[in-house]
């Protein structure tokens, strides 16, 4: 036995290649947890590599708040951009297709295809808007679970996912035991700290006080543009880290300090974040993003006694809870937190704590280690 | 298996003695989880590792083994008093900052608690610094002092002691010579290599 006991490197990479996404839709009304109902559901999803006979390998992959249900593959032959989290899934990655049939959706309340705020009412043929019902993170999970019951998937090899894909793996494996056999819940927490209330809220008044926003009723082509893209920009900050950004960034200016005037662009870490301002307003929904953050914040795991202990003595199946070092949003106590009520409560669970220098958004990018945990726990 | 990996599960046998089927199983300092791993599978234990590198809480992690990545201590405070039946430090006191509040907090979350250790009186040792007036080189002390992390050596005399003054019952102990394998005859200040000894709340 080598003591060391490393994993060899994936030699044999490859990519799912060229994807495409499918509709689930339920007609039947669906009822939110906080009250209010929607006539019928609609859920856009991707599935990667195929459903074994015994239907035991299938690895359901939740996304996290701006994220999508297009996390590997490419839509086209001259399509560059590749799903959100490529490097994790196909053939001879961690996630491997070859093994696992991997479905991804878009959550309920998105606004990437599946039913959310911007979504037309069938029984008003309006926009849902701000009547869309208040959407919690347990709403998307079940609409989620409607997603699999269609596709004939009582029980799943996995649940996996990061910061608000974190929290739906958590609630996967509370809200349905028997059909998770393992979880894997990276950068996530318990509930929101007054801090990241308190950053949700100020982006949710970026574009609530946008003159562009009209109470939500705002058309396609007019969105409040402006509140979004600072939303963005400042909420992009948070998933950064201090030294991860001194790093990239710096001081770096933007070409020669001349003839410009005093408040444009000057430095690269203006430029990069504005940029991502831009990008976010060309593929994300304002009111969408209202939603889901607030559903975040109203996110709590705690029980009426302040413990978690309560909530996750529903759990069954065995977990790894990953934390990363930089991450000051969901910084790694709130991770260990879970994990040490889960011991408490005499569950199969494992922490592991990532020192990488990316902050939050560490989960999104491709490190050995990472790469060699979830392998190791998906495949034992 | 290399002789060293053979030589760090020394104490594992006296341990899957002392341990009870379905006992709830608590390893600080836990390594790569072996020993969680065999008492889980021979003896059905709900076994918890905990270490603090990262390789040895994936190999854990691939055993099928709980196993947080940690400090000793802060993990301790999470858990109820007699929450397990057995917290077990297998070399691993030498290592902590403050031994005796970690004990202590053991003493709490444990019924009983085991500690393995290496006896840093052994006469070789004694002998090395009386002789050359240098600390021993073997493979129980592989490197120079200048090469290695921080650690606490303590004698089997010393332990004693500690747990004398800190009111520590001693359910049990075994020492093993210094081939870490016979047992020990007599005085074990002096011909133990290793110790292992069962505690509890007096």
């Amino acid at each position: 036995m080598n003591d060391s006991e490393e994993a060899g490197p994936a030699l044999d990479e490859g990519e799912v290649g060229i994807v495409a996404h499918s509709d689930f839709v339920s007609k039947l009304p669906f009822d939110f947890e906080s009250g209010g109902q929607i006539p019928e559901l609609r859920l856009r999803y991707e599935t990667y590599g195929r459903l074994n006979k015994e239907q035991s390998n299938a690895i359901l992959i939740c996304h996290a708040l701006t994220g999508d249900h297009h996390c590997a593959g490419v839509y086209g032959m001259t399509e560059r951009k590749q799903g959100w989290w490529n490097f994790m899934v196909g053939p001879g990655k961690p996630i491997d297709t070859r093994k696992y049939f991997v479905v991804c959706s878009n959550v309920l309340g998105g606004c990437q295809g599946s039913t959310g705020p911007r979504s037309i009412n069938p029984e008003t043929g309006e926009r849902y808007n701000l009547d869309f019902p208040k959407l919690t993170v347990r709403d998307m999970v079940r609409a989620q679970a409607l997603l699999l019951d269609s596709l004939g998937l009582e029980r799943l090899h996995a649940v996996i996912g990061g910061s608000m894909g974190g929290m739906q793996t958590l609630q996967w494996a509370i809200d349905y035991p028997e059909r998770v056999g393992r979880y894997i819940a990276l950068a996530c927490c318990a509930r929101h700290n007054a801090q990241a209330i308190a950053f949700n809220d100020t982006g949710r008044q970026a574009i609530m006080r946008d003159p562009a926003w009209l109470q939500g009723k705002y058309e396609s082509d007019a969105p409040p543009g402006h509140g979004l893209a600072v939303a963005r920009m400042m909420a992009h900050i948070t998933y950064l880290s201090d030294a991860g950004m001194e790093a990239r960034f710096g001081r770096k200016r933007r070409g020669e300090d001349s003839a410009r005037e005093h408040f444009e662009v000057e430095f690269e870490v203006e430029s990069y974040l504005r940029y991502q301002g831009q990008q976010f307003v060309s593929r994300f929904d304002a009111n969408s993003y209202l939603y889901l953050t607030k559903a975040l914040d109203r996110f709590d795991l705690h029980g009426p006694d302040g413990s978690l202990d309560a909530t996750l003595a529903a759990v069954q199946a065995p977990g790894l809870v990953v934390g990363f070092g930089s991450d000051w949003l969901y910084p790694p106590q709130a991770n260990r937190e879970v994990v040490e009520a889960l011991l408490r409560l005499g569950k199969p669970a494992s922490y592991a704590e990532l020192a990488l220098d990316a902050g939050h958004d560490s989960f999104l990018l491709r490190a050995p280690k990472l790469d060699q945990l979830i392998r190791t726990f998906l495949d034992r | 298996m290399n002789p060293n990996a053979k030589k760090r599960q020394v104490d594992f046998q006296v341990i899957a003695r002392w341990v009870k089927a379905g006992d709830r199983v608590l390893d600080l300092g836990c390594g790569r989880g072996v020993l969680l791993e065999s008492l889980i599978q021979k003896q059905s234990v709900y076994g918890v590792g905990v270490d603090i590198e990262l390789d040895k809480i994936i190999s854990c992690v691939k055993r099928g083994v709980s196993a947080y990545h940690g400090e000793v201590h802060g993990i301790l405070e999470n858990f109820a008093d007699a929450s397990f039946d057995r917290v077990i430090f297998s070399r691993s006191v030498d290592l902590l900052e403050q031994p005796n509040a970690t004990l202590a907090e053991a003493l709490r979350v444990g019924k009983y608690v085991t500690v393995g250790f290496v006896n840093h009186g052994f006469w070789r040792n004694r002998l090395s610094f009386i002789l050359r007036g240098r600390r021993i080189e073997n493979e129980v002390y592989p490197k120079k002092w200048y090469e290695s992390q921080p650690t606490n050596p303590f004698s089997i005399d010393e332990f004693d002691g500690f747990c004398k003054s800190a009111g520590i019952r001693i359910v049990s102990r075994e020492y093993l010579l210094g081939n870490w394998r016979d047992t020990c005859p007599f005085l074990p200040g002096l011909f133990a290599g290793y110790a292992i000894y069962d505690l509890t709340k007096a």
